[in-house]
């Protein structure tokens, strides 16, 4: 071994100029996935460190739209506790003027306006536990006397709450046209605005995702008659306790089958975790792309190295040289530049985060704890080896095989030359850990073997490509110009680099395309494309006495109104089929609607649109045990079927209901659709609220919210074009991070297709030369080359606009769970980009080709 | 292209005070030094020398392969030297066929394609009939689609003797064709090479270091050092050469 070592140490003195491409490649690919995986650890170690301070203290207890019964309460105090309690709704907030009326003024911003708000009433002891000394995500001052607290001018809390004051977020300020001091109306009270809220230290833990935060006096939230029965409002308790750790448990023996939610520090922010894994999933994939087409840039550079080496390789065989010595010497080459390009891919990855995370500090849910992050380290890596090796194993394969004859013949590696088994099998290997290292390393284990399904079938789409398109080249021969038949030649000629260009260009290319795809169909179906059958508002918390009242104003809207009123009460899933869904093992898409409070309702009669799959609806007039009708996904998710029980708890009270029917719905509708709808009889009787929604013209919208608004001040009123709006807010973010990873995909292929052009260049320039010596005009042998390259950028941009669009088939279907629309502007956009690169690369090619003088080297050697 | 009246009876080469002069680290370094040289039409002309006296320069430069720094090269009355780029390779596709020491075939195109290639260039009619008709004329019909890779030394050197000769060129030039290749070998390429040119009634210039090859021609040319030093030693062997075939060649136009 000693021997391949040495040998290998004085042939790398002397340069390895052909082996740039794989350290750049390597370096790209894994520095991508090392960026991203450290982001990740160091946003995680932000939430772990902050995670009380999120939190809100040491255990919160979420009751639901239970209020914090009396019994929790003092149960806590006898634990030395000490306890927050929070409540959280969605609400209106509407302006007033000074006499008291909600202002209708024509003019400004203030004319009557309402503001959708998440309204969050805390007590005197808020907030428990303050910020740890290191600043915020906002780049806030550090942690200061009012426990993380920001207000605008600054003031205590008690001082803000004094005389029926309220913080407001300073959009409202601004949207609204409000002052310090002004009054404003939520439900039926009126409320001084104080100040504004600049810093809520358990903001993430209680998001606040539809609307501004109104933060407010937990004594005031009656007064604004919104906690109605059945109101969708949130109450929890947090509590601060030398025997917190051990309390969780004791609360669950304690008080069983309350349907609470408790949760501890390192579960503060669940749904911020659940973001970041997603993100970071998505991102890791997109790099592991670029990864994959830097395989291909590692596989054309090994080859194109070796090609160069051959005749080295063929007088190492002459003087004795093993077969099994050569392919020592030079994978000990190859894998020494490996490193190099993976280890600075480490280093790019392990440095830009912190470059990254600073600017990115607005954007990110927490601040990023910064450090040394091993793991993500090492994971890319393993990524770099293990890539490295799979697609330089098999040109390492074959120049074993040259043969010491091959000297003194013209073509060194004959191009029928295969691996022997051994290192093909031991390349299937490799292939194997890299996709179990992919499955392994990410969360959700079944996206990520699509994933590696996907990238496998699309490296078998491009080589099938290839295929096609030099079997159509032979079988196109003789048509066309003379330069055309020249360059569609070129394409089928032994040796030909067809397959090899359309996978360095296609790989790239079919990634962007996908997240093009991806974020066209976010943009259309989010802002463009509100479906015609969407409704303009929902209105939520009417109470039974209020729904003909509601009915009458609506209907006395001019123009054309369709509203539809369900039902509504908030449930939680406790148990199913008898087991607590804390044990239970549900799907990851279907874990969402057992995490607290979900809407129920309940109707004699089959909703429309819905389609039953198993099962039946109950008879009209049915009052027996209570049924449930049950989403066809979510009953697939959580295993269950028609004839098992799920268990709820409405308002504090368990409820067994039977599933009567499985049912699939059309989510896209945006109408009211419930996955849990009940059959009536127990739970008419049950206190609860409806929810409408109403269509009407958009010039229509505010009249009819402040008709509302008024008449009924404890309704909300929910438009559905800012809810889109604020998704498309997140959505935007979301792909503004898969643009940034996909560039990088595109710079990786980029380099894959220079290193490709690059090593065929020589050849190139020969042929030119010796095409110029027989007449040809700089003109053909431009339009022979053009026609060439343009054929293969036509083909990888119609391959790459298929692939992009399967795959963000997939991403709409499976993951986001939502439709797919054709978008054929971006299709084209990739099919030319496709072309105009080709193009690009073929021209450069040429004209450097044809600068070179022909003299000497057509002079004899 | 102009086309003088006295076209017919000029040489079809004049060369006249050519000159090459290229840079290098150490200076520029005079290739060739004011030829002068006449070549007729029809003629075979041996151009023999030690290596490095710039044969093969004389013969890029007359092929329109490399830009001479001083002095005119004709061509059947037209004017060669000041010609662009692509208007000299026009002029190669049908007045000149070049036979190199390296053969220099397109390595991907079969035999039949490397044959075709100038004669598709040049938009010939029937460019792979004719193509199959040269190899056939250097016996390869039957390696038509074989690959340069796949072909002796002596097979590729007539493929590229067929490519040379397949558009009927008014000038063959011929750069020491036979230095890849053992003397038998060798030896039947020059016979071919004579024959078709004798059959094309091409006018040839031969450079070789072959003084028996360099006699079997009408004329012999010697150069060293840049000059050619005893121009017009005439060869008493022309008879060899096969007879001048004449000028069945009409003028060269462009």
């Amino acid at each position: 071994m000693s021997i391949a070592f040495t040998l290998a140490r004085r042939e790398l003195r002397g340069g390895v100029r052909g082996l740039w491409i794989v350290v750049l490649c390597l370096a790209l690919g894994v520095g991508a996935i090392a960026a991203v995986g450290s982001l990740r650890s160091a946003v995680e170690a932000g939430l772990a460190s902050d995670g009380r301070a999120l939190l809100g203290g040491d255990l919160e207890v979420d009751t639901g739209s239970e209020t914090v019964p009396a019994d929790l309460l003092a149960w806590l105090a006898e634990h030395d506790a000490r306890v927050s309690e929070v409540a959280q709704m969605r609400s209106m907030l509407a302006v007033i003027d000074p006499e008291g009326q909600v202002a209708g003024r024509p003019s400004g911003q203030r004319s009557g306006q309402r503001q959708l708000i998440e309204l969050k009433a805390v007590d005197s002891a808020w907030p428990l536990v303050s910020e740890t000394a290191r600043g915020d995500a906002h780049g806030g001052p550090i942690g200061d006397a009012t426990g993380g607290l920001g207000i605008d001018p600054p003031m205590t809390l008690q001082a803000a709450f004094a005389d029926h004051g309220i913080l407001i977020d300073r959009l409202i300020l601004d949207r609204l046209g409000l002052a310090i001091g002004d009054r404003v109306r939520i439900g039926s009270a009126t409320f001084r605005v104080a100040g504004v809220l600049t810093r809520e230290p358990d903001r993430i833990a209680t998001g606040a995702a539809f609307g501004p935060r109104v933060l407010m006096a937990m004594d005031d939230l009656a007064a604004t008659g919104l906690l109605m029965p059945g109101a969708m409002v949130r109450h929890a308790v947090r509590l601060t306790a030398p025997a917190a750790p051990t309390m969780a448990r004791q609360l669950a023996e304690r008080f069983p089958s309350r349907g609470w939610r408790i949760r501890d520090p390192r579960d503060a922010a669940p749904g911020v975790t659940r973001f970041i894994d997603q993100i970071a999933l998505f991102l890791t994939l997109v790099g592991l792309t670029s990864l994959l087409v830097g395989g291909i840039g590692v596989a054309n550079g090994v080859r194109a190295w070796l090609d160069a080496r051959a005749r080295t390789i063929a007088i190492l065989r002459c003087l004795g040289a093993s077969a099994g010595l050569v392919f020592a010497v030079c994978l000990i080459q190859v894998m020494a530049l490996a490193s190099l390009g993976i280890m600075a891919g480490v280093g790019l990855g392990g440095l830009l985060p912190v470059v990254a995370g600073r600017l990115l500090s607005g954007l990110l849910p927490v601040a990023p704890v910064f450090g040394f992050y091993p793991a993500p380290l090492v994971l890319a890596a393993a990524f770099g080896v293990l890539i490295a090796l799979s697609f330089a194993l098999w040109p390492l394969a074959r120049a074993a095989r040259i043969p010491g004859g091959a000297l003194f013949r013209d073509a060194l590696i004959p191009e029928g030359t295969r691996p022997s088994w051994p290192l093909a099998l031991a390349n299937l290997a490799l292939v194997a850990a890299l996709i179990g290292l992919t499955v392994l390393a990410a969360g959700d284990r079944r996206f990520a073997l699509y994933f590696c399904a996907a990238a496998l079938l699309t490296l078998i789409l491009f080589r099938a490509g290839g295929w096609l398109v030099m079997l159509v080249a032979r079988l196109a021969a003789g048509l066309g110009s003379p330069a055309m038949r020249l360059g569609i030649a070129n394409l089928h000629r032994p040796g030909a680099p067809t397959p090899l260009l359309l996978l360095s260009a296609g790989l790239g290319l079919s990634t962007l395309a996908a997240v093009a795809l991806i974020q066209g169909n976010m943009g259309v179906q989010i802002a463009d494309q509100l479906p015609a059958k969407a409704p303009s508002f929902f209105f939520i918390d009417i109470q039974n006495e209020q729904v003909a009242a509601f009915q009458r104003i609506v209907e006395a809207q001019p123009g054309p109104v369709e509203v539809r009123d369900v039902p509504s009460l908030r449930a939680r899933v406790v148990a199913l089929k008898g087991v607590p869904v804390e044990q239970a093992r549900v799907s990851p898409d279907s874990a969402w609607a057992l995490r607290g409070d979900r809407g129920l309702t309940y109707a004699a009669a089959e909703p429309e649109g819905a389609r039953i799959v198993s099962g039946a609806w109950w008879p009209a007039g049915y009052d027996g045990k209570p049924l449930v009708s049950l989403d066809a996904t979510l009953a697939k998710g959580w295993g269950v079927g028609v004839g098992d029980v799920v268990r709820v708890n409405v308002l504090g009270r368990d409820l067994d209901l039977t599933i009567a029917n499985v049912r699939e719905i059309d989510w896209r509708s945006l109408g009211i659709n419930f996955f849990m709808v009940a059959s009536p009889g127990i739970l008419s009787r049950a206190p609860h609220t409806h929810i409408a929604t109403v269509k009407l013209p958009e010039d229509q919208e505010a009249a009819l919210l402040r008709a509302v608004t008024d008449a009924l001040p404890n309704v909300t009123g929910i438009r559905v074009r800012d809810v889109l709006g604020a998704v498309a807010d997140i959505l935007n973010q979301v792909a503004m991070a898969l643009s940034v990873t996909g560039g990088v995909t595109l710079l990786a292929g980029s380099l894959v297709l220079v290193g490709a052009v690059a090593a065929g260049q020589r050849r190139r320039i020969r042929e030119a030369v010796i095409l110029k010596t027989l007449g040809a005009t700089r003109r053909q042998i431009r339009a022979a080359w053009l026609t060439e390259f343009g054929i293969l950028g036509l083909v990888a941009g119609l391959i790459a606009a298929a692939v992009g669009s399967a795959a963000s088939f997939g991403v709409m279907h499976y993951i986001l769970h939502t439709y797919w629309i054709f978008l054929p502007r971006t299709l084209i956009c990739t099919i030319t980009g496709a072309l105009a690169i080709m193009l690009v690369f073929g021209y450069t090619t040429v004209s450097a080709a044809l600068r070179a003088p022909p003299a000497p080297l057509l002079r004899n050697e | 292209m102009d086309l003088t009246p006295h076209a017919l009876s000029a040489p079809l080469v004049r060369v006249r005070g050519l000159s090459l002069t290229v840079p290098s680290a150490a200076g520029p370094v005079d290739i060739l030094r004011g030829i002068d040289l006449d070549i007729d039409k029809g003629q075979a002309v041996g151009l023999v020398g030690p290596s490095g006296s710039g044969k093969t320069s004389l013969l890029m430069v007359l092929a329109g392969l490399e830009r001479a720094s001083a002095g005119t090269v004709m061509l059947d009355g037209q004017m060669v030297t000041g010609l662009t780029e692509d208007a000299l390779a026009r002029l190669r596709r049908t007045h000149i066929g070049i036979v190199f020491q390296a053969f220099h075939l397109i390595p991907t195109m079969t035999a039949l394609e490397n044959v075709a290639v100038p004669l598709e260039l040049a938009s010939i009619r029937d460019a792979a009939a004719k193509a199959r008709a040269a190899l056939d004329s250097v016996g390869l019909s039957h390696r038509l689609t074989h690959l340069p890779g796949q072909l002796s030394g002596g097979e590729q050197q007539r493929v590229a003797l067929a490519r040379a000769v397949a558009a009927e060129p008014a000038l063959l030039l011929a750069d020491e064709p036979t230095g890849n290749l053992d003397h038998a070998t060798g030896a039947q390429v020059i016979e071919l090479l004579f024959s078709l040119r004798a059959r094309i009634g091409a006018t040839l210039l031969l450079i070789t270091h072959d003084r028996d090859l360099a006699a079997r021609c009408d004329r012999q040319v010697h150069m060293s050092d840049g000059r050619l030093t005893d121009a017009d030693l005439a060869s008493s062997e022309a008879g060899t050469c096969g007879a001048s075939p004449g000028a069945r060649h009409g003028p060269v136009v462009s």
